[in-house]
């Protein structure tokens, strides 16, 4: 808890932005599918054959998962794409369903005596909807609106995986730092909003109840409103002062590197720097820079050449970068120089049997195992007396699956292991690795956990792996705006080695460390920003 | 020569959701009371529905102050025509002068009028305005309602009124009082009322014609006095427990 309050405290004004998004994104939301649901109700309400069909149409909607939904919104013109404008959409989604309902079911519930002598005593249909319907179904209407935006504040933390901010960043940053104390800073604000906004909109319903109509609830409503106004505008305003925006996508090295750039800029160009991390992948951060959602983020030459660019790997270090380089300019992004750090797969065993057996190469582990059976027993059971008669692997399902993966692999270096390599999770293989479980693995070769477990990298000497060198890419309008923050992003050019960038992961994944203060550390460390 | 308040030319429905008519006459002149009285299903609020244009006829026509109410314009007909049902139909969310100002407000009168108007019905229905006008319709009983309903349907003054059932649900010692209310009513207002009832001891004290309705036909319309002693037994099963009340004195003005 003192944790979480020391958070709070350290990030107020982040905080404030980031409350003041959610509260945009569900007011905003809610009106829209206020607008969309009520009258759509009242249709519904009138021809109870359109109801089914409506009705229905609105519960499928509900169905789908939020963040396929974002994913279908993406590619979509007009109302998809990456920000605020899809999140919007995607919330309205949900909302409109309780909203349909309730307005169906209040309109229903008006007694058929009071409808009949409405109409009796002559008023037109537009009278008998504003001034009998309409008021009697107006706290069944209510509720529906309360529970649309008990909804939409829970749903719009995940509005966050595409960049439209909110409390929601906390929760994924929380999540992809696996530190408990900053997703409670996105969830508690929630929480406390979604109560805060159900009292509110009670006392709109008593407001609405023409009978139960008090001071009091005029007070409260008043005050809710005013704090909830005055914490948007106070939101924007601070999203709004920053020089430009850095992003990054949902794990720890990439808001390390967001962090990181971020921080050269503000040190180095003197600029401000609005941080917009835990983009939810590849796609979303490359959209988000393309529509100027972020100004830059740090990409994988690989990455972008596979993921982005649809073209076939390659283990060509330069040749990717230059080809990468070409694609992104002709789209008005600029990739500034490597980091200086390969995030490929790293063929990965314990220190010790690399030392004893003076592996250093994924070719010298080839040659151990050509060895016979009963060579490598006799050769291992020294250091550990547990291994069987042969080398184990073990790799997560995708390695396994990849053409790029396994396969390719052994083909390259001849490996040959005795037995079919084990399927493990990835966050496992690492600690199945130098718990003995397994004897080799293919690991992520930034994590962590390579360090802090004592396992050891095996070289790709014959260049098997395509290459994932880490590089800022920015918008060249801004680049060009603003000059110093480029040559604050050129400075970084091959400061971050990959023992670096394995000790910043390890610093936040595993110490629980500030990705802020860890990069502060480390831009002390190197010197000139 | 003045029309009838309400005349009903050869009159069929084929498809009321409260009973069907076939080939019904019958008419009503100003100032004078119809009782419609027959089992549920014989037709007679379908009959009455017909008046205020809340359905319309499949065959024939209804003439409302000698013209069709095809040719009224339905909202100015039901203006000028007051509706009182069964537990009275108040709005909920409006209080009892609010209620009774609704058609008032509609036809734009000026407020100091309705409010004016608002305590003369209320007086003239036996409540207290200055007790009753701020009340909720759930704070009334019963017979307060119903009284309520009366006002609210006379609100505006029109010339016909349409009552269906109108003290259905009440106890017979509330029920008495407002059958005497009732009847001074009739003496003061002297307009065309139309009352549907199940109960043919009511018909007989507060009505000047009775009309009978039998699945959907017309089978007898008279005055109390004649349809009391007819031999029809469709007619005479309907009196039940009528000649056993002493204090049901059949009106008659021949």
């Amino acid at each position: 808890m003192t944790e979480l309050l020391a958070f709070i405290a350290s990030h107020r004004a982040e905080m404030a932005t980031r409350l003041g998004e959610h509260v945009v994104l569900v007011a905003a939301s809610t009106a829209i599918a206020a607008a969309i649901g009520i009258p759509l109700g009242i249709v519904a309400a009138r021809r109870p054959g359109l109801s089914r069909p409506i009705v229905g149409f609105a519960n499928l909607a509900q169905t789908i998962p939020s963040l396929a939904l974002f994913g279908f919104l993406i590619p979509l013109p007009l109302i998809g794409g990456i920000g605020t404008r899809t999140a919007l959409v995607a919330l309205a989604v949900y909302a409109v369903l309780p909203i349909l309902r309730a307005t169906i079911t209040g309109l229903q519930g008006v007694p058929p005596a009071v409808m009949e002598c409405a109409v009796a005593m002559g008023l037109t249909p537009r009278q008998v909807l504003r001034q009998v319907e309409w008021p009697l179904a107006l706290p069944a209407i209510v509720s529906g609106l309360r529970v649309a935006v008990v909804i939409g504040v829970g749903t719009a933390t995940i509005a966050s995986a595409i960049g439209a901010g909110g409390l929601g960043d906390y929760i994924f940053r929380g999540l992809a730092m696996v530190d408990a104390t900053v997703i409670l800073a996105g969830a508690l604000p929630a929480a406390l909003l979604a109560l805060a906004a159900d009292a509110a909109l009670a006392a709109a319903g008593h407001l609405a109840d023409p009978r139960r109509r008090s001071r009091r609830h005029v007070v409260v409503l008043g005050v809710v409103t005013f704090v909830a106004v005055m914490t948007a505008i106070s939101g924007r305003a601070t999203s709004g002062r920053a020089d430009l925006i850095v992003g990054s996508k949902n794990f720890t090295e990439q808001v390390v590197l967001g962090e990181l750039m971020a921080q050269a800029i503000e040190r180095q160009a003197g600029l401000t720097v609005e941080r917009r991390l835990n983009l939810g992948g590849t796609a979303i951060a490359h959209e988000a820079l393309l529509r100027g959602g972020i100004d830059v983020y740090a990409e994988y030459t690989g990455t972008s050449l596979t993921a982005i660019f649809k073209q076939p790997p390659s283990a060509d270090s330069e040749q990717v970068y230059a080809t990468v380089r070409d694609r992104y300019a002709s789209v008005g992004l600029t990739l500034l120089p490597q980091l200086g750090f390969n995030n490929t797969f790293a063929i990965l065993v314990r220190g010790e049997d690399a030392r004893r057996l003076g592996m250093k190469t994924v070719s010298d582990l080839a040659g151990q195992l050509r060895l016979k059976p009963e060579a490598t027993q006799q050769a291992t059971e020294q250091a550990t007396p547990k291994a069987t008669s042969a080398w184990r692997a073990g790799f997560g399902y995708e390695f396994l699956e990849r053409l790029d993966g396994f396969k390719g692999l052994s083909a390259a270096y001849g490996l040959a292991f005795g037995d079919a390599p084990r399927v493990m999770d990835l966050n496992l293989i690492y600690r199945a690795l130098a718990a003995g479980e397994i004897d080799v693995t293919a690991g992520d070769a930034t994590s962590g956990l390579i360090g802090a477990l004592g396992l050891a990298v095996l070289e790709d000497d014959r260049h098997y792996f395509p290459v994932y060198d880490a590089a800022p890419v920015a918008r060249a309008s801004t680049m060009l705006q603003y000059p110093a923050a480029a040559a604050a992003l050129r400075s970084l050019a091959g400061r971050v080695s990959a023992a670096d960038m394995r000790q910043m992961n390890f610093a936040v994944d595993g110490e629980k460390q500030d990705p802020a203060v860890v990069v502060r550390g480390f831009l002390d460390r190197i010197g000139g920003f | 020569m003045a029309h009838p308040a309400v005349q009903f030319v050869d009159v069929s429905v084929s498809r009321g959701e409260r009973g069907v008519l076939h080939g019904v006459s019958l008419s009503v002149a100003a100032g004078q009371t119809l009782a419609l009285v027959g089992r549920s299903g014989s037709g007679k609020t379908t009959l009455l529905r017909l008046v205020n244009r809340l359905l319309d006829p499949d065959r024939g026509e209804v003439l409302v102050e000698g013209l069709s109410t095809r040719a009224w314009n339905a909202v100015e007909l039901r203006r000028r025509t007051g509706y009182v049902i069964q537990d009275a139909g108040l709005f909920p969310h409006v209080t009892v002068a609010g209620n009774i100002a609704t058609v008032p407000r509609l036809l734009e009168w000026p407020a100091a009028r309705v409010e004016a108007r608002v305590d003369e019905l209320l007086t003239l229905v036996g409540l207290d305005p200055a007790v009753f006008r701020g009340r909720w319709p759930d704070e009334l009983s019963g017979g307060q309602r119903q009284r309520a309903g009366l006002a609210r349907a006379l609100a505006a003054d029109p010339p016909l009124l349409l009552m269906d059932e109108p003290f259905g649900a009440l106890d017979p010692i509330t029920k008495a009082e407002l059958h005497v209310e009732f009847q001074r009513l009739q003496r003061t207002l002297n307009r065309a009322i139309i009352l549907v009832t199940h109960d043919m001891a009511e018909a007989c004290v507060l009505a000047d014609q009775i009309a009978v309705l039998h699945e959907g036909e017309l089978i007898a319309c008279d005055t109390p006095a004649r349809v009391i002693v007819s031999n029809d037994h469709r007619v005479t099963s309907l009196f039940g427990e009528l000649r056993l009340k002493p204090e049901a004195t059949p009106r008659g003005r021949e």
